[in-house]
């Protein structure tokens, strides 16, 4: 566990510019927050929280060992306090182990999950103790999961973790590496993302539109500036975002956190290159605050529920069995030569007869496939249907 | 890797009229978007590879291009848990939780010399490209592992069974593959277990060169720092890759020149394209700046195009087939001609760990049944057994199938009894190594393609049995869906109806009402009911 020294503001966030009572609530909510990384690994969730912590709080000492960051082995947790006018916000970041890398992956996710459960676990503990002291709470507010760039799309590791963890904690998905993408392969991953998503029916933090200000014509400017904000923000959604630890000067002179290719320099803070600013925002910002409170109300309590209601949920799963029976060898050999013949002449026919089946056999197969995702998909146009109806009369009912 | 001597490799390389007429295969593995399928279009100078969830139907090899495609991509191997095939198609956002399992595919072309922009037209290759989907996209891999293995040692199997032939096919194919191109992720940390597993099992069949791909996600100093760290791994974890080693006997000055540069760039580097800007060349294009890939110092591509077409296209198919190739052969024939070496050889088989056919399945047929009487056949049959065949999911259509086959079986079995019940010979110990030896050599082909068969079967078997359960499922969740739904209309329906009427008190108790009366799964009866 490593303790970045009480930071003093670099550049302003805009923590101090938040909506007076909101910051009232933030201030009495415990004052601080957590965020943690996740992913397979070697996708930049190390360098990220690097990243976050010189654009927004400056460490005191640099990184202790000047090498190339080296991989991440245990989930490690770095404190460090954001400070901006009167206003102090105590923010914790949780490194983890990035997933992915053996044979076989199944439950990678488990040791992740498990520690959201735990914090949620210590803090219910000592809500329960007679003087209701909280003396530690880790209880995450945004999970960070980080998406490998390969402009293709979601793959089954990936939507298994996510669906874990958005039952558990705000669910905030990024594309890690994103200067490895050009514009169009970006713009097609991230549809390819949401689509996935959104069928799955994966439930990821949006930054919430209070539509009600509109329709209210109540709306004041600065109402309607924070819904076009949260607007944006939803529509970039997953982030693309670049990390980086160095510093390089641009071509307008000035210093900027940055990867240094030999075709161009990627500016982290710059909006035409990565997400990494509305990112930052999101967390730090404008929806700090739903954050805090969505994991209180909704995740802790679904927590609280499942625990004191004891239902025990469990997953079974069902692998496989790789049969690799241990064989051994005999021989046959056939002494007459007729005999011999004949048999030879006997199995090649035999194996052009069941080459024949079994072709026979693979079309059976097709078709038999192509009759049933027929089936599946008048069922699905049937449903389709169905939900249509449902929807006219809850319409009509109201 | 040593270069088998009897094959002095440097007096074929270079050597142009060797070349007519070639053949000559690679095999690209690596996890999944790491850039497979841009190199292999790269590697053509042409489109003919369609990208995942991108299906386009091309094969636009350009006119001027040295490429002919001969036979189009196909599907030569594939497997999966669940059955059901996602090779390219587009993307369904409702199966993505789907383990793709593993499709391995092949594309035949005919190629110039692509290193040599001199040659003449009679310098033809005839290429065969085979390619992975799947790695590293299954929440257990293994299955792509055995399915890798496989295709690879049937490769050699079918070489086999063609040199041990009486008569030979003209029309032979030679499939094994000489070169394995291995994509490693630009992760920026040493390799991993992934890495290491499958190419280590892969470097049983063929030569095997790791290639760092998307290279642009590496400055100057971070390249040549994770180059560092993978050839240190290397070492560490013993990865048998092929290496540019010099022979200082052997070698004249330019080749050891020439390899001793080639292997202080591994591993190579590479970044690709296929999107060609207005000029007409191959660009990777971000808001900060261009790349254009065929610029010389910023990716090996250029070198290893060279190597893959040019200086070392001989030595790796030398290597496998003189080497890798004969080294199997040995242990295969070995098993075959003495059940005493074949205990020892069994090791082998088992080190070999892949589900591949092996002798065993032949064994194992002769030895099911009631007859038990050979000493010879019978000698280590413990652990030898029939193949279990799964139940294909209680399908009537699958067992006439299964009775067939099993019909087919016994019949050979009978053939094969009664020929070694009228042959006392075969199971005397003592009968010239020669005659014996013809005689093995003779059978193997037919051994060998009825282990194929009954592999293929058992396959297909399991597939079918994936397949059925799969889409049963599917069915299953879908008439839930259909009945939840129905079940929510008529609710709100009656909430409706009672709304004008009385107080939204009902409610409550009308839905526990309408679950007990609605049990009816049948979505025929719902879909009928609504319409
Ligand atoms: N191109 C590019 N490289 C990056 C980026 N962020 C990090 N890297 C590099 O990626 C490599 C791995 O970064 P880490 O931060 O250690 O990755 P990680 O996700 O923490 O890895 P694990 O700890 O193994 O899970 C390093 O060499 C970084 O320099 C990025 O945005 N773009
Ligand atoms: N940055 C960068 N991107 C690349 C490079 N090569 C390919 N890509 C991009 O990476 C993505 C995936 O590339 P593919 O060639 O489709 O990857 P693949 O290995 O065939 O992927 P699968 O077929 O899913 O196994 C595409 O968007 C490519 O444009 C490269 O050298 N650098
Ligand atoms: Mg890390
Ligand atoms: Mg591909």
């Amino acid at each position: 566990m490593s303790t970045a020294a009480v930071a003093v503001p670099t550049n302003s966030v805009g923590i101090s510019n938040l909506p007076n009572q909101r910051y009232k609530i933030v201030n009495e909510k415990g004052d601080h927050f957590t965020i943690m990384v996740c992913g397979e690994s070697g996708l930049g969730k190390t360098t990220f929280i690097n990243t976050l912590f010189q654009t927004t709080l400056k460490h005191q000492e640099p990184r202790r060992n000047n090498g190339p960051i080296k991989k991440t082995i245990d989930i490690d947790i770095t404190r460090a306090v954001l400070e901006e006018k009167n206003f102090k916000l105590r923010v914790n970041v949780i490194d983890t182990p990035g997933f992915g890398d053996n044979v076989n992956n199944n439950k990678s996710w488990q040791r992740i999950i498990d520690f959201i459960d735990d914090q949620h676990d210590s803090y219910m503990r000592q809500e329960q103790q007679p003087f209701r002291k909280i003396k530690f709470d880790l209880r995450v507010h945004a999970v960070l999961y980080f998406i490998k760039p390969t402009g293709h799309g979601l793959k089954p590791l990936d939507i298994e973790t996510m669906k874990k963890i958005s039952t558990r904690a705000n669910l905030i998905p990024v594309i890690a590496k994103t200067d490895t993408l050009t514009q169009q392969e970006l713009s097609t991953f991230k549809l390819r993302i949401r689509q996935v998503i959104e069928t799955q029916e994966i439930r990821i933090f949006t930054p919430p539109i209070d539509e009600s200000i509109l329709s209210n014509g109540s709306a004041t400017e600065d109402n309607s500036a924070a819904i076009e904000h949260a607007r944006q923000l939803i529509e970039s959604m997953p982030f693309a975002i670049v990390g980086s630890e160095e510093r390089f000067t641009n071509d307008k002179g000035v210093q900027v956190i940055a990867r240094k290719y030999p075709w161009g320099l990627v500016e982290i803070e710059n909006d035409s290159h990565c997400d990494f600013r509305k990112l930052r925002s999101l967390l730090l910002r404008t929806n700090l605050l739903d954050l805090i409170l969505s994991t209180e109300e909704v995740h802790y309590e679904a927590y609280r529920a499942l625990r004191l209601g004891n239902s025990n949920e469990e997953n079974k799963d069902s692998s496989i069995p790789i049969n690799t029976p241990a064989r051994k060898l005999l021989s046959s050999n056939p002494h007459f030569k007729e005999e011999e013949n004949a048999l030879k002449k006997y199995f090649t026919e035999q194996v052009k007869a069941e080459e024949q089946r079994f072709r026979q056999w693979e079309q059976n197969i097709v078709n038999e496939r192509v009759r049933l995702n027929n089936d599946l998909e008048d069922i699905q146009s049937k449903v389709k249907k169905l939900e249509e109806q449902v929807k006219n009369l809850q319409l009509k009912k109201r | 890797m040593n270069r088998d001597s009897a094959m002095p490799a440097n007096l074929l390389r270079r050597k142009k009229d060797t070349k007519r007429g070639i053949t000559y295969t690679m095999l690209l593995c690596g996890r999944d978007g790491v850039g497979k399928t841009t190199f292999a279009n790269n590697l053509l100078e042409s489109n003919i590879f369609s990208h995942k969830y991108n299906v386009v139907n091309q094969i636009t090899a350009e006119n001027e291009s040295k490429v002919k495609v001969i036979s189009p991509t196909k599907v030569v191997s594939y497997n999966s848990k669940n059955g059901i095939p996602t090779f390219m198609s587009e993307l369904d956002p409702s199966r993505a939780q789907f383990e793709p399992g593993i499709t391995i595919t092949s594309t035949s072309v005919e190629i110039g010399d692509l290193a040599d922009e001199t040659a003449n037209e009679d310098d033809i290759i005839l290429f065969n490209l085979v390619n992975t989907y799947g790695i590293g996209e299954n929440l257990d891999d293994s299955l792509c592992f055995d399915e890798l293995t496989t295709y690879l040692e049937q490769q050699f199997d079918l070489v086999l069974a063609e040199e041990t032939r009486i008569k030979r096919n003209p029309r032979f194919e030679d499939t094994r593959v000489h070169i394995i191109l291995y994509f490693i992720e630009p992760t920026g940390h040493g390799l991993r277990e992934l890495d290491v597993e499958l190419m280590k099992r892969l470097s049983r069949y063929s030569n095997v060169l790791p290639i760092i791909s998307k290279a642009d996600s590496f400055g100057k100093e971070e390249l040549a720092q994770f180059k560092k760290t993978i050839m240190k791994d290397v070492e560490l974890y013993n990865v048998p890759i092929y290496k540019f080693e010099v022979d200082p006997e052997d070698d004249d000055l330019e080749t050891i020149e020439e390899n001793q540069t080639l292997a202080s760039l591994q591993p190579f580097s590479i970044i690709c394209s296929d999107v060609k800007d207005k000029n007409g060349s191959y660009v990777r294009s971000y808001p900060w700046g261009d790349i254009n890939i065929t610029t010389d110092n910023i990716s090996d591509l250029k070198v290893l195009k060279n190597v893959l077409f040019g200086s070392h296209l001989q030595e790796f198919k030398d290597t496998t087939q003189n080497l890798l190739y004969e080294n199997y052969r040995a242990e295969k024939l070995s098993t075959v001609t003495s059940p005493h070496i074949g205990a020892s050889g069994k090791d082998n088989t088992a080190n070999r760990a892949s589900a591949a056919p092996s002798l065993s399945n032949f064994a194992s047929l002769v030895n099911t049944g009631q007859f038990k009487s050979s000493q010879t056949l019978a000698m280590n049959l413990e652990g030898a057994r029939t193949p279990e065949l799964k139940e294909p999911y209680d399908n009537d259509q699958a067992s006439p199938i299964k009775k067939m086959s099993q019909a087919l079986k016994e019949e050979n079995e009978e053939i094969i009894k009664n020929i070694k019940m009228e042959s006392p010979l075969i199971n005397d110990h003592n009968i010239p190594e020669k005659t014996k030896l013809r005689n093995i050599s003779e059978t193997v082909p037919y051994v060998l393609r009825h282990e194929r068969i009954i592999a293929r079967q058992q396959k297909l078997e399991e597939l079918e049995a994936q397949s059925a359960k799969e889409l049963q499922k599917r069915i299953q969740d879908l008439e839930k869906k259909a009945h939840n739904l129905k079940l929510r209309e008529k609710l709100l329906r009656q909430q409706k109806d009672h709304s004008s009427s009385s107080s939204s008190l009902t409610t409550a108790s009308s839905g526990t009402q309408l679950k007990k009366e609605d049990t009816l799964t049948d979505l025929a009866s719902i879909a009928s009911g609504r319409n």
